[in-house]
């Protein structure tokens, strides 16, 4: 399906772009997780990423507390 | 909308939504109208003008489903390999490092794989292009001075949308706008 249609569609290019978005979204879960169990500050994680930490705070904390993380 | 609709043209609407579960998807478009289209072959107006351009009902259906909206079936991995990603090799580094299903874990985000489908009891809802071609469906009969609505004019409809998967799949199969509507006239003659 993806071969036979070029990529000017529109529909085509936008849906990779969501697709991409999700994708950098679990990674980036990923990576935080990973961070945070091994010791990383939210500054430094924020740092990193190059966001706040108020942002990245407020994005990730709950999760982590969801999931049985600090 | 589908008052002034000929029983063919509604049946062939209702072909459409089961041509759509059938291919699993969650939606109507143009693609899955033009299946319902050539569902009885060689009975409706539209099935016959497609077969007398040249155009055989299998093959309508194989380029509709191959053309089907993106947007909505298409998988995240096939999206991203349309930017040159890969997913798998994306998976496989994730798992090295972090284990198992590192990708699947339930996040924020939903899950990898095939968008959820709904369940879908009653009717699937029309994408926008599959209104705007019958909307147009309807004013082709308009401008034809027909007094009803048959399969005839949501094959033109189809066409005139232009953007939809129905009509690029139509386009691909070199059926054209105006020859279809010559073809239309010429059997609505030869039928009177």
């Amino acid at each position: 399906m993806a071969t036979a249609a070029s990529s000017h569609d529109p529909a085509i290019g936008l849906r990779a772009v969501a697709s991409l978005r999700l994708l950098v979204e679990q990674l980036e879960d990923l990576q935080v997780d990973s961070a945070r169990a091994q010791g990383w500050s939210w500054q430094q994680i924020a740092a990193v990423l190059g966001v706040s930490r108020q942002a990245v705070h407020k994005k990730h904390a709950r999760r982590g507390l969801r999931i049985g993380r600090r | 909308m589908f008052e002034r609709f000929t029983h063919e043209a509604r049946e062939a609407v209702i072909d459409a939504q089961a041509g759509a579960r059938g291919l699993g998807h969650d939606y109507v478009g143009t693609e899955h109208l033009l299946i319902g289209l050539v569902g009885a072959p060689g009975e409706s107006l539209a099935a016959q003008t497609l077969v007398r351009l040249g155009v055989n009902p299998e093959q309508v259906r194989a380029r509709a489903a191959a053309l089907a909206e993106p947007g909505a079936a298409a998988s995240d991995a096939e999206a991203l390999e349309t930017i040159g990603i890969d997913l798998d090799a994306v998976r496989r580094k994730a798992e090295e490092a972090f284990g198992q299903g590192a990708l699947d874990r339930p996040g924020r985000a939903r899950r990898w794989g095939r968008r959820r489908r709904r369940k879908a009891p009653g009717h699937l809802p029309f994408t926008r292009q599959a209104k705007t071609a019958l909307e147009l469906a309807l004013r082709e009969a308009l401008r034809l001075n027909h007094r009803w609505i048959g399969p005839e004019h949501v094959l033109l409809g189809i066409l005139r949308e232009r953007t939809g998967s129905g009509a690029r799949a139509l386009r691909s199969l070199g059926i054209t706008l105006g020859e279809a509507e010559a073809m239309i006239l010429d059997l609505l003659r030869e039928a009177s």
